[in-house]
C-alpha cells in the first residue's frame, strides 16, 4: 500500500491517493458529501474524467507490479500456473546465494554510478564550451545531441562493429599507433567499461542539453560580477555558475540512472541474445534470461522486484526533493 | 590614488557588414574621490563606457588609465574595481555573507577571520547586519540593493562602477537610496563612476556630470554648470524637467525673428551672437514670467492650452496668440497663481534668461546671465 502511494506520485495529479481514502471514508453517512469535503468540492462530479485512466493505470501498472511481487514469493517455474498457497522469500535468499545475481547487481551499480557521473561531467563540459558564444553553436549542439535520437539497437550494433577485435575501427587505430589489440567485448574486465563508454557517447548530448538550458537561465551579470569580483574563469564556473546548476544536475542524473537500469536493450542488441558478454551481465539481462530462457518465473520476478526497488531508491528521493520545493 | 582617465576612448561594434560606433572618442578625467555621473538617453553609449572601464568590453581605440596605469589589456579580475549592476547580480546560491565575502576571497589573500570582520563592518555600514545568513531570494528589492552595494564597498577598491543601480527601486526608496549613496560615497571617498538615464540622479548626486549622446561626449561639468551654461542644445534640452523651450529664429539685424514673434536683442547679447544668423532661442520654463501688461520689449500675449497643477507649481502649456493650435511651449508658474485653460495671458521672456544656440551645429553661442 505504501508503495502504491509512492509510485502514484509519479503521475503527479490529484488522483494519486484517492483510492486509499475511498476505503476509509465509506463509513460516513453521506459518502459523496464526505468525499467532496475531503478532496475538494468537485471530487465526485469530476470522477468520470479521472477515474477511468486512474483504474486502467492502477490495474495494468501498479496491479502488475503487485502481481509480480506475489509471483516472486512463489516457487513458480516451467509451464503451468503459479501456486499462491505457499508464499515465502525463498527466491530472494536464493538470489543472494547466486554469484551470478550478485555479479549482475554489482555491475548494475557500477554502470549506474559510473555511467551517470561520467556522462554528467562530459555533458557539463560540452554545455560550458558550447555556451561560450562559439561559432556554429547550433550545428555543434545538433551534432552532440544526435546520438540521443538513435535507438539503442542501432548504437549497440555499430559500437559492436567498432569494438570488433579484428576489424573494429578502434583496434585498427590502436594497432596503427603501434599498440596491441584490445579485446573490448571478450575481456570480462573491460567489457563493462566499453559498454559504459558507448552509453556515455549516446547520452552525453542529452546531459549537455539539460545543462545548456540551466546555463541559459543564469543571467550574464553573474559571470560579469564574478569576473569583476576577481575570480578566474575556472573559479567563476566552480563557485558561481556550477552551483546554480543543481536543479539541472538532479533532473539529468535521475534520467541517466533510470536509463542505466534499462540498459538491457543495449546489451541485448550487442550480442543479439539474452546472454551478454561475460562481465557485462546486469540485473535487467539476468531477469529476462531467467524468465524466458530458463523459465524460472518466480526467480526472475524476484530479480525484477530488486530492480524495481533500486529504481524507487533513485526516483523516490528526487520526488521528495521536488515535493519539498513545491513542484509536485 | 584612484584617478581614472579616459583618453580618446572609442568602441566600435561590428553590425552585419558595417560598424556601429557606440562610444566615440570620449575624454574624461576623474580625480581621486570624485563622484562622476554619466548620463544620457538610452543607447547613448554610457553603459558601454562603464563596461569598458570595468574590462567587460574591449576598447577599440584610445586608452583607459586607472591610478595612472594603462589598463586596456588588464582583465577585469585584475583591475581594482567593484561594480554594482542594475540587476544587482547577487549569487542566488550564496548567503548575503557569502556574496559579500566572495570578492575578497577571490581577489585577496586575506585570512578567513579578516574577511569575516570586513564583511561584518561593511554589513554594519549598509545596515544589513541581521541579513547576513539569508539568501538573496528572501530579501526585498531594497535589501538586495543594499547587499549589492555592500558587496562593492567591502572590496575597498580604487574605483566604484555603478550601472543604473537605483532603477529597479520604487520612487520613494530610490530617493532614500540616492541620499544614502551620496553619504556613503562622501564617507568612503572612493572614485565613483555612476551611470544613469535619470537626470534627477545626475543633478543631485554627482560632483560632476558627463553627458553623452550618440556615443559622443557633450559636456563634462558640475550639475549647475550643465543646467545654466549648457555647452549645446542637446545638453540644454536633456538637463531640466520640464525641459527647455526651443524656438527656431533668424537674426535680422538687432531682432530675432520667429514665425509668430519678434525678439529684440541688446548689444551685449548681439556681441555673443556675432555673425551667426540661423539660431535657436532657448528659455527654461521657470524663467517665463507672467507679466501685468504688454508694455515691455519682451512681453508676448499667449493663450493657455493646458494646465497641469503640481501643487507647488503649475506647469502651463502656452501658445503664442498668432500660433496655430497645438504648437505650445511650457512655462511653470507658482502653485497659487490662478491660471486656467483658455485664458489669454501676457508673459515675459526676460532677456537675461535666454540661451542662444547655433541653429545648425547646436553649439551654445550665448548662455543666460547668472548673478554671482
Amino acid at each position: 500500500m505504501t508503495r502504491n502511494t509512492d509510485t502514484g506520485d509519479d503521475s503527479g495529479d490529484a488522483v494519486t491517493d484517492g483510492g486509499v481514502a475511498e476505503e476509509g471514508q465509506r463509513s460516513g453517512f453521506s459518502p459523496v458529501a464526505a468525499l467532496n469535503e475531503r478532496f475538494g468540492s468537485d471530487f465526485v462530479e469530476s470522477s468520470q474524467f479521472w477515474l477511468p485512466p486512474f483504474l486502467l493505470v492502477g490495474l495494468f501498472v501498479y496491479g502488475a507490479i503487485i502481481w509480480n511481487l506475489l509471483i516472486s514469493l512463489t516457487d513458480f517455474t516451467g509451464f503451468g500456473t503459479p501456486d499462491y498457497s505457499d508464499l515465502d522469500f525463498q527466491m530472494y535468499s536464493r538470489a543472494l546465494a547466486d554469484s551470478g545475481f550478485v555479479d549482475a547487481a554489482i555491475n548494475t551499480f557500477i554502470l549506474l554510478v559510473g555511467f551517470t557521473l561520467v556522462t554528467l561531467a562530459l555533458g557539463l563540459g560540452l554545455a560550458i564550451l558550447i555556451d561560450r558564444n562559439i561559432r556554429f553553436e547550433n550545428t555543434f549542439r545538433t551534432i552532440y545531441l544526435l546520438p540521443m535520437s538513435l535507438s539503442f539497437v542501432v548504437t549497440a550494433q555499430f559500437w559492436a562493429w567498432m569494438f570488433n577485435f579484428n576489424n573494429g575501427v578502434i583496434n585498427i587505430v590502436i594497432t596503427s599507433l603501434g599498440l596491441g589489440r584490445v579485446d573490448w567485448i571478450g575481456n570480462p574486465d573491460i567489457v563493462l567499461w566499453a559498454v559504459m563508454f558507448a552509453l556515455m557517447w549516446q547520452f552525453a548530448g542529452y546531459a549537455m542539453v539539460v545543462f545548456l538550458a540551466g546555463l541559459r537561465a543564469i543571467p550574464n551579470e553573474h559571470y560579469e560580477a564574478a569576473k569583476v569580483d576577481g575570480a578566474s574563469t575556472v573559479r567563476m564556473y566552480w563557485r558561481v555558475i556550477i552551483p546554480q546548476l543543481k536543479g539541472s544536475t538532479i533532473s539529468a542524473s535521475v534520467v541517466l540512472m533510470v536509463f542505466a537500469l534499462k540498459a538491457f536493450d543495449f546489451l541485448y542488441s550487442l550480442v543479439g541474445g539474452y546472454r551478454p558478454p561475460n562481465g557485462a551481465d546486469i540485473l535487467a539481462t539476468k531477469m529476462v534470461r531467467e524468465a524466458y530462457a530458463n523459465l524460472n518465473w518466480a526467480y526472475a520476478s524476484a530479480v525484477a522486484i530488486t530492480l524495481f526497488v533500486m529504481t524507487l531508491g533513485i526516483v523516490g528521493p528526487y520526488l521528495y526533493y521536488q515535493y519539498n520545493r513545491g513542484n509536485l | 590614488m584612484g584617478t581614472l582617465e579616459l583618453d580618446g576612448v572609442t568602441k566600435v561594434f561590428p553590425d552585419g557588414d558595417g560598424e556601429v560606433v557606440a562610444v566615440d572618442d570620449v575624454d574624461i578625467e576623474m580625480r581621486d574621490g570624485e563622484f562622476l555621473v554619466v548620463v544620457g538617453p538610452s543607447g547613448c553609449g554610457k553603459s558601454t563606457t562603464l563596461r569598458m572601464v570595468a574590462g567587460l568590453e574591449t576598447i577599440s581605440s584610445g586608452e583607459i588609465r586607472l591610478a595612472g596605469q594603462r589598463v586596456n589589456d588588464v582583465k577585469p579580475q585584475h583591475r581594482d574595481i567593484a561594480m554594482v549592476f542594475q540587476s544587482y547580480a547577487l549569487y542566488p546560491h550564496m548567503t548575503v555573507e557569502g556574496n559579500m565575502a566572495f570578492g575578497l576571497e577571490e581577489s585577496t589573500e586575506l585570512s578567513d577571520e579578516e574577511i569575516e570582520t570586513r564583511v561584518a563592518d561593511a554589513a554594519e555600514t549598509m545596515g544589513i547586519a541581521e541579513l547576513l545568513d539569508r539568501k538573496p531570494a528572501d530579501l526585498s528589492g531594497g535589501q538586495r540593493q543594499r547587499v549589492a552595494l555592500g558587496r562593492a564597498i567591502v572590496r575597498d577598491p580604487e574605483v566604484f562602477l555603478m550601472d543604473e543601480p537605483l532603477s529597479n527601486l520604487d520612487a520613494k526608496l530610490r530617493s532614500e537610496m540616492r541620499t544614502e549613496l551620496q553619504r556613503l560615497q562622501d564617507e568612503l571617498d572612493v572614485t565613483t563612476m555612476y551611470v544613469t538615464h535619470d537626470q534627477t540622479e545626475a543633478m543631485t548626486m554627482g560632483d560632476r556630470i558627463a553627458i553623452l549622446n550618440a556615443g559622443e561626449l557633450q559636456q563634462v561639468a558640475t550639475p549647475l554648470e550643465c543646467y545654466h551654461e549648457p555647452a549645446n542644445r542637446f545638453v540644454a534640452g536633456f538637463i531640466g524637467d520640464p525641459s527647455m523651450n526651443f524656438f527656431p529664429v533668424e537674426r535680422d539685424d538687432e531682432t530675432l525673428v520667429a514665425d509668430v514673434f519678434d525678439y529684440p536683442l541688446s548689444a551685449p547679447t548681439l556681441d555673443d551672437v556675432g555673425a551667426v544668423t540661423d539660431l535657436t532661442l532657448g528659455v527654461r520654463p521657470e524663467d517665463i514670467a507672467l507679466a501685468g501688461d504688454s508694455s515691455g520689449e519682451h512681453t508676448f500675449s499667449t493663450v493657455v492650452e493646458v494646465v497641469e497643477p503640481m501643487g507647488d507649481e503649475n506647469t502651463v502649456y502656452l501658445r503664442f496668440a498668432d500660433a496655430p493650435e497645438g504648437e505650445t511651449f511650457i512655462a511653470t508658474v507658482g502653485g497659487l497663481q490662478q491660471v486656467s485653460a483658455g485664458d489669454e495671458i501676457t508673459v515675459e521672456i526676460p532677456e537675461e534668461t535666454i540661451h542662444l544656440f547655433d541653429g545648425v551645429s547646436g553649439e551654445a553661442v550665448h548662455n543666460r546671465e547668472i548673478d554671482e
